[in-house]
This record gives C-alpha cells, structure tokens and sequence, in this order.
C-alpha cells in the first residue's frame, strides 16, 4: 500500500473537488445542508427537550457525528463500481479505492467539526479542554467507518440495490441515535439494547470533550474500540474474497 | 531464475441466464430456486514458465483465452484454480492512459498514470523530462487532454508506461500507436528493454512482430495449451490450426 501513497492522495484530492464541484465555496455550500437540519431540528424539538442542558450544541454535534458515519458509509458504495478502469484496466491494491474514499470524507468532516468550534465557543462562553481528545475518537470512528467501507463497497458490487436498502438504513440509525433526544427518554428495559448502537457511543464521547468537558468512560473507549477493530476486520476479510471477481462483475 | 510461474491454472466464467444484480433479485432467486447459469472455462489447466529476460509469445485465435490470461497474469482476475506466481515489478499494457482525465493538463495526467502505476513524486520528476521526450510532445505539456489527437494521447500514455521501468511488460496489441516513426521507436524500445534483461510477455495477432521479438511462445486453443516452445514451430501450428478451421 506504501507503495501507492501517491495513487491515495490523487485519489483522496479528486474525490474531494468532486464533492465540493470545483469551487472553494463548495465546501460551505456542503455546510448547508446539516447547519439547516440542526436549525430546522432545533426549533421543532426546542419545546420538548430545550430545557435539557445545552440542548442546541449537543444537537449540532450530534448530527456532525451521524453525518460522518452516514456521508462516509453511503459515499463508500460507489467507491469501487464508480472507477471501473482502475478495477478491470489495471492492477492496484483496490482497498486503495475504498481507502481514499474514506479519506476523503475524513477531511469533509474534519472541516465540519472544525467550524463547529467556535460556535460552540460562542454558545458556551468557552472551549473544554478536553477537545484535545478529539482526534483520538475522530481516528477510532474512522477505522469503523472505513471498516464498514469496506464491506460495502464490495458488496455493491454484486448487489447494486444496496444503496436503496442503505439508505433507509441510515435514515433508521438517525432515529435511532439521541441525536434529537436526551439519552434520558429511552426506558430502562431497553436501553441495554439501545446502547449496542455503535454511533451512540460515539455521539456521547464527541459530547463528553467536546461539551461538557469530562473525559469519556475507559469502558466506551474500549468498547468503540472493539467496535473498529471488529469493522475492519470484517470488512477486509469480506472484500479480499469478493474482490477476486470485480472484474468480472463490473 | 523465472519472472513468472504459472502453475495449472484453469478460470472458468458463470454466464447466468438472467443476470442478477440487486438484493431484491437474488431473494427472488433464490425462492424461485434458480440458480442457472452456465459454465465456461476461459483457461484448462495452463501451465508455463517465462525465465527472466526472456520474451514469450501466446498467440491463439480470437476466444481462445488469450486475453483471459493477460488479465491474470496481470492481476485483474484471479484463477479458480492453480497458481501464478510472479517475481519483480510487473506492467500490464492491457489499456494505456488508464485514469487520464481530459480536463486536466498532459503534466498532471503524467503524474496520475504514475501515480496508478505505483511510482512517488518524486520517482516521477526524475523520468519525467525522458517522457516528454520520447513522446515528442514536450510543446504540450500544459495543454490539456482534451485538446490531445487522439495518438498524441496514446503516445504520451505508452511513454508514461514504458517510462516506468518495471522488470515484467505484459503487452497485448498496443504497439499499433501513433505513425509508423513512433512504431518503430516502440519496437525499438522493446528490443532495448529485451537486451536490457527485462521479461516481455506479448499477446498479439501480428505473427511477425512475436517472431521477431519473442524465441519461446505457446498457442491457445479453446482454453488449453496446444503447442509450447519455439516460437517458429508454434506459428506453423497456429497455421495449421486457422487452416483447418476454415476448411471445416
């Protein structure tokens, strides 16, 4: 892979124009459509839940994480069927492709979270410390992202109505996550099943230093980390197999 | 010493009566209980060795698995069966100029055809003058692609690739480029690679071309190896194949 570090970074640069379509006012445009979401979110649930502590930041961090988990995965399903010349023309290692996808919506999000600090600044009065942790969970729900990458981009490959079938999916885990809603509203039976949602671990530890400045539970950690390793595991395992034939399928 | 190895490799091809592409499809196969589809093996138990520094010919009539094989040597498909081991840096020809965008200029497209071939930056800025050079278009190189003719394109993609000095060259019937000049700057540039010591697998229809380049050759028939050996011989053979296919 070394090897093709410079494959990667074309790669990684030409996916990024693509999305931002060429101008540098591409990526505020980008920006528009979650800062809506948070807005429109903000003013439907205010009543219900504004009374939760720093409801309007947690939301905003809250949808910027699902964002990244949702953009990434759903871009990942075009990330080998949309280059079928450097699958079935030539050779690569062709988790670069799924890799530099990744990537790519790693920098997005990266420039998303970063906006989000100073306002996060300017609604809280100040900037926890413990936003120094950041890249540390930014790089674990990365692998997981990645990690998901990769199993679907290959199955896409043979089933190419997953995107339909994603779709809804991540429009459930939306839902499905306290993003809009307190932790505090799901009941008690549930909430050990509740908890084996991946994002909603995440979502809480991005709240936990970014927001509330406490440093997350070696529990989450640990088991986020679990989570990644058992994503790219999985995912590599199941894109080894099924890229032996790519070529034939495209 | 042998660049490649290629031991009793067979691939086989499913042709489905009905391709199935989504989910929704293959559940509704799989209720229904269809599972045709059709076998076709491509290759039969092939087996060769290329000693390094040797060019090797495979020649076979249209269908015959010839292009089946390149891709495998190659790496862009695999075989059910067998193995293909392979020493050193390999260049597959099977497309030239893969990855080269129109909108942008000649100099990026270098780099990024580099880049697919697996050089660095910096590996590229030290061929990168030769390039031009050879595909005698160092006038364009801020031109963009989509103002290239059509065999100034190919030309800049074949001295990209020949640029980045691999150890195997795994050519099939790309040495039809640009006027007969350039063509012949080509062949010579094989025949320089070949007293270099670099290994030349080459596909090809051209009998005299594979004469001239390669002394060992085998012939494909139907996804088997009928003759192996001197190249000469494995012509006469493939002669008297296209004969007898004829008159049947």
């Amino acid at each position: 892979m070394w090897q093709y570090r410079e494959l990667i970074r074309n790669l990684t640069v030409a996916d990024l124009k693509n999305r931002y379509q060429n101008t540098s006012l591409g990526f505020f445009w980008s920006l528009l459509s979650p800062l809506l979401l948070a807005l429109v979110l903000y003013f439907i649930f205010r009543h219900l839940f504004g009374s939760e502590q720093n409801f309007a930041i947690n939301l905003m961090v809250g949808i910027m994480a699902w964002r990244f988990f949702a953009t990434g995965t759903s871009a990942s399903l075009g990330a080998i069927v949309g280059k079928p010349s450097l699958v079935t023309r030539v050779y690569i290692p062709r988790q670069i492709l799924t890799l530099s996808n990744a990537l790519a919506n790693l920098i997005s999000s990266l420039l998303e979270f970063i906006v989000l600090l100073p306002i996060i600044f300017v609604l809280l009065g100040h900037l926890p410390v413990t936003v120094l942790l950041f890249p540390l969970i930014h790089i674990i729900y990365f692998w997981f992202i990645f990690g998901a990458g990769l199993l679907l981009s290959s199955l896409y490959v043979y089933f190419r109505d997953l995107n339909q079938i994603w779709d809804v999916l991540v429009t459930l885990l939306f839902f499905c996550s306290p993003i809009v809603y307190p932790l505090s509203i799901i009941p008690a039976y549930l909430m050990s099943y509740y908890r084996l949602n991946p994002v909603t671990l995440f979502i809480g530890m991005y709240r936990d230093v970014m927001v509330a400045g406490d440093l997350p539970s070696l529990y989450s950690v640990l088991v986020v980390i679990g989570f990644a390793i058992a994503a790219y595991l999985m995912g590599s395992l199941v894109f080894s197999k099924l890229q032996r034939r790519f070529a034939e399928e495209m | 010493m042998s660049a490649i190895i290629v031991d009793n490799i067979s691939k086989k091809f499913r042709i489905p009566h009905e391709k199935k592409t989504t989910v929704f499809q293959n559940i509704v196969g799989l209720i229904k209980r269809q599972f045709d589809y059709e076998e076709f093996w491509a290759l039969k138990d092939v087996s060769f060795e290329v000693k390094k520094g040797e060019a090797f010919g495979i020649i076979g009539r249209n269908g015959s698995g010839k292009s089946t094989l390149l891709k495998i040597l190659a790496r862009v498909l695999y075989p059910d069966s067998g193995s293909v081991s392979l020493n050193g840096k390999v260049a597959s020809f099977l497309e030239l100029g893969v990855g080269f965008q129109p909108e942008l200029t000649a100099k990026e497209n270098v780099y990024i055809y580099s880049s697919i071939l697996g050089l660095s930056r910096k590996q590229v800025d030290r061929i990168y003058d030769d390039i031009f050079d050879f595909a005698e278009l160092k006038k364009f190189e801020t031109m963009k692609l989509k103002n290239f003719s059509s065999g100034m394109y190919l030309r800049l993609a074949f001295s990209t690739a020949v640029h980045a000095v691999p150890d195997t060259f795994l050519i099939d019937e790309v040495f039809a480029v640009g006027d007969e000049a350039f063509q012949k700057k080509c062949s010579d540039k094989m025949s320089q690679f070949k007293a270099e010591g670099k290994t030349i697998v080459f596909v090809s229809h051209a009998l005299n071309a594979v004469k001239e380049l390669c002394q060992r050759s085998i012939l494909l028939n139907e996804g088997r190896i009928v003759t192996m050996g001197d190249t000469e011989k494995v012509i006469n053979d493939y002669l008297a194949l296209l004969e007898g296919g004829t008159t049947q």
